[in-house]
């Protein structure tokens, strides 16, 4: 399997994801890189020009470049936006990643990745979004194991799958900025406090459990997915690629271990106890591979 | 304007048709419609007995199939399609890329519309569902203010179904995983939010504790009223206070704004609460009727009177109502 490094989803700005990129592609193993804005139009920073200008920069490291576009679009400029961004990575030959359906309308019949954010629940529908250019599927975060070797053994069409395997789970979009909001600010003036939380913001119920991650108009789970125990499955699943969510510290670590994992070097307990030391031992969740709640943790056996 | 009424059972549509809408809508006692709730819904026999009565009133109805096909005997939302084109309903509403392929190919003439569940919130993606599927009509996601609603509709050529009264879901339908993430149940896979069977109400000397699967969703104090307990109506605590961090409960409520909805180009108002009681669906669609009319009979003197707006406030939850992302500085 190959390890994709997602689009990263917090307010880094232009600068903290140029270097980020850099790093991730002249230091790990990583094989793909998304790069691009999912979660807010206020935080395009990279005009598609400079997307594609860092597309290229990359390029001689060898890895797959794609193009991440918006999670929920909206306005007349995001989908001006986003119709720039696809017709660069049409230029430059490499796929962008739809994650409204505004992406799969204005990018179709080009190659396209259908991202985590299209309610790909079933064959038929991979089937017919693969009529329309989509080559990869990013599974819904809320499938389970069951659900995508299921679909994988159905779908009649040519559709690579990848799977959100590492990192907080994007739940939930809205119109709303919750990070405005927290602070008593209107959207239209949120003074980008966002920035403030290069990892979202910790919401806890009234028992002190942290439960969810704020992230401007996105939720994410407080805890981190880690489906690193479930790498032989998921392959066997017919899983091509393993999505690891970018966060601000630790991902070049985070890469190796998984990089180990995959290629058998290193066992399941010594990559779980690793990853647990880069998360200061705060639980994970995996529940929604085995078809549960999805912030329980089903550990491995043994 | 069309006024669109939930129908939960049949009491509840025969009591809509009372009322004065124009149109019902209601789906079966399964996984095929988001609001699967325990002892809901129609049976067949229910829904051609509940068509055959709005028809014979002049009122539309309008079946909803909005969760998506699964692994496991996707036959069900298959067999549902045919069967609302059996009971000649007057359109399907459907979410799923592959429902709607197969609807538009076998039932040619059967209407569709767009359900809220497919999260459609630019032309864009209307166009292409309007392109690949013919389209009539787009319930749309509750995440666009009136202006954004305006000039969406100068950009297509479907009807636009807007929310005017109920429960808000402050999230992009069809793409929130809140619920399942805490009970391991799914809107898009099993059709229900936050479902009974995980609710907890505690009760102690000094609070009032609401729990989905054991989470605790919110605390009241003794006499304070407590909201059923979802996720984005919750309080917690962040950025060290403690809130309704996603949105107070309440009830989406339109009236304040119904010109300026009205005049955006909307065709119909869809009022929320298929689990709702039959008396909640008269009351709400009485007082709609009386608004539309009100507003029709003299657009330039409309007002949401007092008297409405008391009523609907009475049978919100909360029993308090917001214009929700209609108004410019909800966000």
């Amino acid at each position: 399997m190959k390890i994709a490094i997602g689009p990263v989803l917090y307010e880094w700005g232009k600068k903290g994801l140029r270097d980020f990129y850099r790093r991730m592609a002249e230091t790990t193993s990583a094989d793909i890189l998304y790069i691009g804005e999912v979660v807010c139009s206020k935080r395009n920073h990279l005009s598609p020009e400079e997307m594609a200008q860092l597309a290229e920069a990359l390029r001689p490291t060898g890895k797959e470049i794609v193009f991440s576009t918006l999670g929920l679009v909206m306005t007349e400029e995001e989908q001006l936006y986003l119709r720039q961004v696809i017709q660069e990575a049409t230029r430059l030959g490499v796929m962008f990643e739809a994650n409204d359906m505004a992406g799969v309308a204005i990018g179709e019949g080009c190659l396209m990745v259908a991202g985590p954010h299209i309610t790909t629940y079933n064959p038929e529908t991979l089937d017919f979004l693969a009529g329309v250019g989509v080559r990869r599927v990013v599974a819904p975060v809320e499938l389970s194991q069951a659900m995508i070797a299921g679909i994988m053994q159905q779908i009649r069409s040519q559709v690579e799958m990848e799977v959100f395997a590492y990192g907080r789970l994007p739940l939930t979009f809205s119109a709303r900025c919750y990070t405005a909001r927290a602070f008593r600010l209107p959207k239209t003036n949120c003074q980008y406090k966002c920035g403030e939380f290069p990892d979202g913001m910790i919401m806890k119920t009234q028992e002190d459990e942290p439960l969810l991650n704020i992230n401007g108009v996105q939720t994410l789970s407080a805890r981190v997915f880690n489906l690193v125990a479930e790498v032989e499955q998921l392959a066997a699943s017919g899983v091509k690629i393993v999505r690891l969510s970018p966060q601000s510290q630790g991902m070049e670590e985070i890469v190796h271990i998984w990089h180990e994992r995959l290629s058998g070097r290193m066992d399941v307990s010594e990559a779980l106890q690793r990853l647990q030391t880069i998360n200061h031992d705060e639980p994970f969740c995996n529940g929604y591979y085995h078809g549960r709640a999805g912030l329980d943790f089903v550990a491995p056996p043994g | 304007m069309e006024i669109l009424a939930p129908a939960g059972n049949l009491p509840s549509l025969k009591a809509a048709v009372e009322s004065g809408a124009d149109a019902v809508y209601f789906g079966f006692g399964n996984v095929t419609n988001a609001r699967n709730f325990e002892g809901l819904n129609f049976t067949e026999k229910e829904a051609a007995t509940g068509i055959a009565h709005a028809h014979a009133h002049g009122v539309k109805a309008n079946i909803v199939l909005n969760t998506f096909p699964q692994i496991d005997g996707p036959d069900i939302w298959y067999r549902t399609v045919d069967l609302a084109a059996k009971l000649g309903a007057d359109a399907i509403i459907l979410a799923n890329l592959a429902l709607l392929k197969y609807c538009r190919e076998r039932y040619p003439e059967l209407p569709i519309h767009l359900s809220v569940q497919a999260s459609a919130s630019n032309h864009a993606s209307i166009q292409f569902y309007q392109r690949h599927f013919g389209i009539q009509r787009v319930i749309l996601p509750r995440v666009l203010t009136v202006a954004e609603i305006r000039a969406l509709k100068e950009q297509v050529n479907v009807d636009l179904e807007v929310f005017a009264f109920g429960g808000l879901c402050v999230m992009a339908e069809g793409r929130c995983y809140l619920s399942s993430y805490v009970t391991g149940v799914s809107p898009n896979i099993e059709g229900v939010c936050s479902p009974a069977r995980a609710v907890r109400f505690d009760n102690t000397a000094d609070k009032l504790q609401t729990r989905l699967n054991g989470v605790l969703i919110a605390q009241y104090a003794p006499g304070e009223e407590a909201a059923y307990p979802t996720i984005c109506k919750g309080r917690f605590a962040a950025n060290e206070q403690v809130y309704h961090v996603m949105e107070e409960p309440g009830s989406l409520n339109i009236l304040g704004m119904l010109p300026e909805v009205i005049e955006a180009g909307v065709v119909s108002l869809k009022i929320e609460g298929r689990q709702r009681t039959k008396s909640y669906v008269a009351t709400v669609t009485r007082v709609m009727r009386h608004a539309v009319d009100a507003y029709y009979a003299a657009p330039d003197q409309f007002r949401a009177k007092g008297s409405w707006l008391k009523t609907l406030n009475a049978i919100s939850e909360g029993t308090t109502h917001t214009l929700g992302t209609y108004q410019e500085n909800w966000q």
